[in-house]
């Protein structure tokens, strides 16, 4: 299961906010998360945002993976 | 075979895919006789007539929404009937018109779908030549039922089954977008992709010296018609994924519905095998009618169709399924 | 696009090398339907090394539902109660045949994208039954269902107690978890310390999957038995709070009812409130049904095909009476099951 996509967040009305995903809006229900901004991004499974989503894709955990780094949602944890 | 004759028909059995096939078989194997006619298992049957061949195709259209972006009912119902002709060569000749009306269909929207049958005749030079309509009572059918039949002439038939080994096979455009619009309502969302519904029989007269097999991508997307080309050419099909013609938006969508983008269906494109020499000639002409026409793949030696991955795997691509249906999990 | 190929081509080449340091034969257990459809659609598993081994756990939530709940709900469904679910659901054959043929037969069956689609639909059919399946990604969202007072028939379930099942079951060796990436943006990493194994929690592109991979294999061969994290741009060590309160607010924890496993403990979610818990709501209707048929053996080797006991084509079902097309089983007729995949992808 798990099926989600990314979208960005352009819009919000309460529950609701319009997301955009590569060019297509659709509205989706952000209940989960209460604190999400406009402009900040999101993963949508089943109509509802889910968490937010930061940017470090696999390449970049990778490359900090390599130095002996774990990163934490966004934080790097240095290896000391 | 899954199909046997103590079954009810399924939904599936109209859906494009193997089950499709199948159901076909079936009445084929009932009404089997075929006179002087070839290329039934084609879009179109044709018929000699001295150094001509007489094509003739029919199809019936059921679209909901009956209006969507970028078109309706009327406009496919003339597209995909000239585009049938078109995809086996043949400058069609003329076209008939069959409407099955619901009672209390609007007289407004019969106007506007007749609108766009006169828009889309006169965009290809074909006419409308003679009809039928029908009324039946509320409840009994839902909106319209819309029925083309088309006539077409060519001295050399294209059919699904001549790619040659060494051919590539060329996109005339970016593929799916006649299932974006049409999912939009259903699944309320908006966005600036519309049906890619038009007709083709101007392009591909263009090429047609050069094609050796052609097909549009209607119903089952493109796995389902570049499976077909690749099992009637007994020949083995390899297609980039860096190079899969689609939208990002078309993207965006099978990846938020869960639905094979492979599957999204075209009504004004069309995938063609044409020997690699002439494939820069043929992409010149093609980007005339639409820049987004590209390379997507080649044939080889073998059977199956296959996808190579950005990652350089080679995995199997499938038919289709019969409906559409959205995964969650 | 060159330039993913260049780091595809690295990632490889970084995966056979460590296979290549631990030599021994390895087994990596992906637990996730999304996971199994990224593997199969990419072509990942013939690009490992000889020793690695990809092995598909019970990561589908069609898949896992337990034949008793698929009978009951289309008995509901027969029974004249209109039915809301997902739709792989709809074709999962059951004895009193599937949703969608009960459907076809008159039912009231419907397909629905979202839980709130089901909302809307309850205004024309008050008495309206979601059938909610899917592990802890999905079941926030029933809950905001219940909390608009949609009736819930569940057979949600908490994913984790299954890999706990799993690793105490003992019945396969695994060496390592590739670990589901959206379970764990609701549940957070904490939760699978306790497990004891090497574990990488992957995101789902082909990138995530291959990182992942090269993590979990770099652990075993340091011999580590950690929790990472490689999806980190969503899951957060605590995970999604909210959900979480959600999940804990409308349901209860239960025996949970696995196709193949049988019951794990506290693995099943329990609508909590009986008047929108559609088993306590429909008694007397679920009375009637005979549950003796559906705990009869058919052949169908799906419950061995989950729990990672035997690869697809060891079932003498599969490919000749159970396709895609014509699905006896439940990990042929979803997306995300082991043999539709199989099926699909590993020619």
């Amino acid at each position: 299961m798990c099926l989600a996509f990314p979208g960005k967040i352009i819009e919000i009305n309460n529950q609701q906010a319009t997301a955009d995903f590569d060019g297509v809006q659709k509205v989706v229900n952000i209940s989960l998360v209460p604190e999400i901004k406009v402009g900040e991004y999101v993963i949508v499974h089943a109509g509802f945002a889910i968490e937010q989503l930061t940017s470090q894709d696999a390449w970049e955990v990778l490359k900090e993976y390599e130095k002996g780094n774990r990163i934490i949602q966004g934080n790097i944890e240095k290896n000391s | 075979m899954t199909i046997n004759k103590a079954d009810n028909i399924e939904l599936d059995h109209g859906g494009g895919g193997q089950k499709s096939s199948e159901l076909i078989s079936l009445i084929r194997n009932v009404i089997s006789d075929k006179g002087k006619w070839k290329n039934q298992m084609d879009d179109g049957a044709t018929l000699k007539i001295g150094n001509q061949h007489l094509v003739f195709t029919t199809d019936a259209y059921i679209v909901d929404p009956i209006f969507f972006p970028g078109g309706d009912i009327g406009k496919i119902a003339v597209c995909g009937t000239i585009n049938d002709l078109a995809m086996m060569g043949a400058v069609p000749q003329g076209l008939s018109l069959s409407m099955v009306i619901e009672e209390g269909f609007p007289m407004k929207d019969l106007l506007k779908i007749s609108e766009s049958i006169q828009k889309m005749s006169r965009e290809a030079g074909v006419p409308i030549v003679t009809g039928d309509t029908k009324v039946l009572p509320k409840g009994k059918l839902d909106k319209i039922e819309i029925t083309t039949a088309g006539v077409g002439l060519t001295k050399k038939i294209i059919s699904n089954s001549g790619a040659k080994i060494g051919d590539v096979v060329i996109s005339s455009g970016d593929l799916g977008e006649h299932t974006v619009a049409l999912l939009s309502s259903r699944f309320n969302y908006k966005t600036k992709v519309v049906s890619d519904s038009k007709t083709l029989n101007k392009e591909m007269q263009a090429i047609a010296k050069y094609v050796h097999a052609a097909k549009d991508p209607t119903r089952g997307g493109l796995s389902a018609n570049i499976i077909e080309i690749a099992e009637k050419s007994k020949a083995k099909i390899v297609l980039e994924e860096e190079l899969l013609p689609y939208k990002k938006e078309t993207f965006a969508i099978a990846g938020l519905l869960g639905i094979d983008v492979l599957s999204f269906a075209s009504e004004g494109r069309f995938i063609c095998a044409v020997s690699e020499k002439d494939a820069k000639k043929v992409l010149q002409i093609l980007k005339k009618f639409n820049p987004e026409a590209k390379i997507i793949g080649h044939v080889e030696k073998g059977k199956g169709v296959f996808l190579k991955t950005v990652l350089g795997s080679l995995r199997p691509i499938e038919m289709p399924r019969g409906k559409l249906v959205p995964r969650i999990c | 696009m060159k330039k993913e190929t260049e780091s595809f081509r690295e990632i490889l080449k970084k995966i056979h090398n460590v296979a290549s340091q631990i030599k021994r034969g390895v087994a990596l257990m992906e637990v996730c339907g999304t996971h199994t459809q990224a593997i199969g659609k990419n072509g990942i598993r013939q690009l490992m090394p000889k020793n690695i081994k990809l092995l598909t756990g019970p990561g589908c939530p069609v898949c896992v539902t337990a034949q008793e709940d698929i009978d009951a709900v289309v008995h509901l469904a027969k029974a004249g109660i209109p039915i809301a679910t997902y739709g792989d659901v709809l074709r999962v054959p059951g004895f009193l045949g599937s949703l969608e043929q009960a459907g076809a037969q008159g039912a009231k069956v419907f397909s629905v994208y979202s839980v709130e689609e089901s909302l809307k639909i309850k205004k024309e059919f008050p008495n309206l039954v979601f059938f909610g399946l899917g592990f802890d990604t999905t079941t926030p969202m029933t809950a905001l269902a219940l909390k608009n007072g949609l009736t819930v028939y569940s057979t949600h379930k908490l994913f984790l107690p299954a890999m706990d099942a799993l690793l105490s079951m003992g019945e396969i060796k695994i060496d390592g978890f590739i670990s589901p990436g959206h379970v764990s943006a609701i549940v957070g990493t904490e939760p699978y310390e306790h497990m004891n194994i090497a574990q990488v929690i992957t995101g789902f592109e082909a990138q995530d999957v291959l990182v992942g991979i090269y993590m979990i294999l770099c652990q075993i061969r340091d011999g580590r038995r950690e929790v990472e994290n490689e999806y980190v741009r969503l899951v957060k060590k605590e995970g999604n709070r909210v959900a979480q309160k959600m999940i804990a607010d409308y349901f209860e924890i239960g025996e949970g009812n696995w196709r193949g496993f049988g019951i794990i403990p506290n693995s099943g979610l329990e609508v909590k409130n009986p008047k929108l818990n559609a088993k306590i709501k429909y008694r007397d209707i679920l009375s009637k049904m005979d549950i003796s048929k559906s705990k009869k053996p058919t052949g169908c080797r799906c419950g061995e095909v989950i729990r990672g006991l035997i690869t697809p084509e060891r079932c003498p079902m599969f490919g000749k009476t159970c396709t895609p097309e014509k699905p006896y089983g439940p990990c042929m007729v979803s997306d995300e099951g082991a043999c539709n995949n199989y099926f699909r992808y590993a020619k």
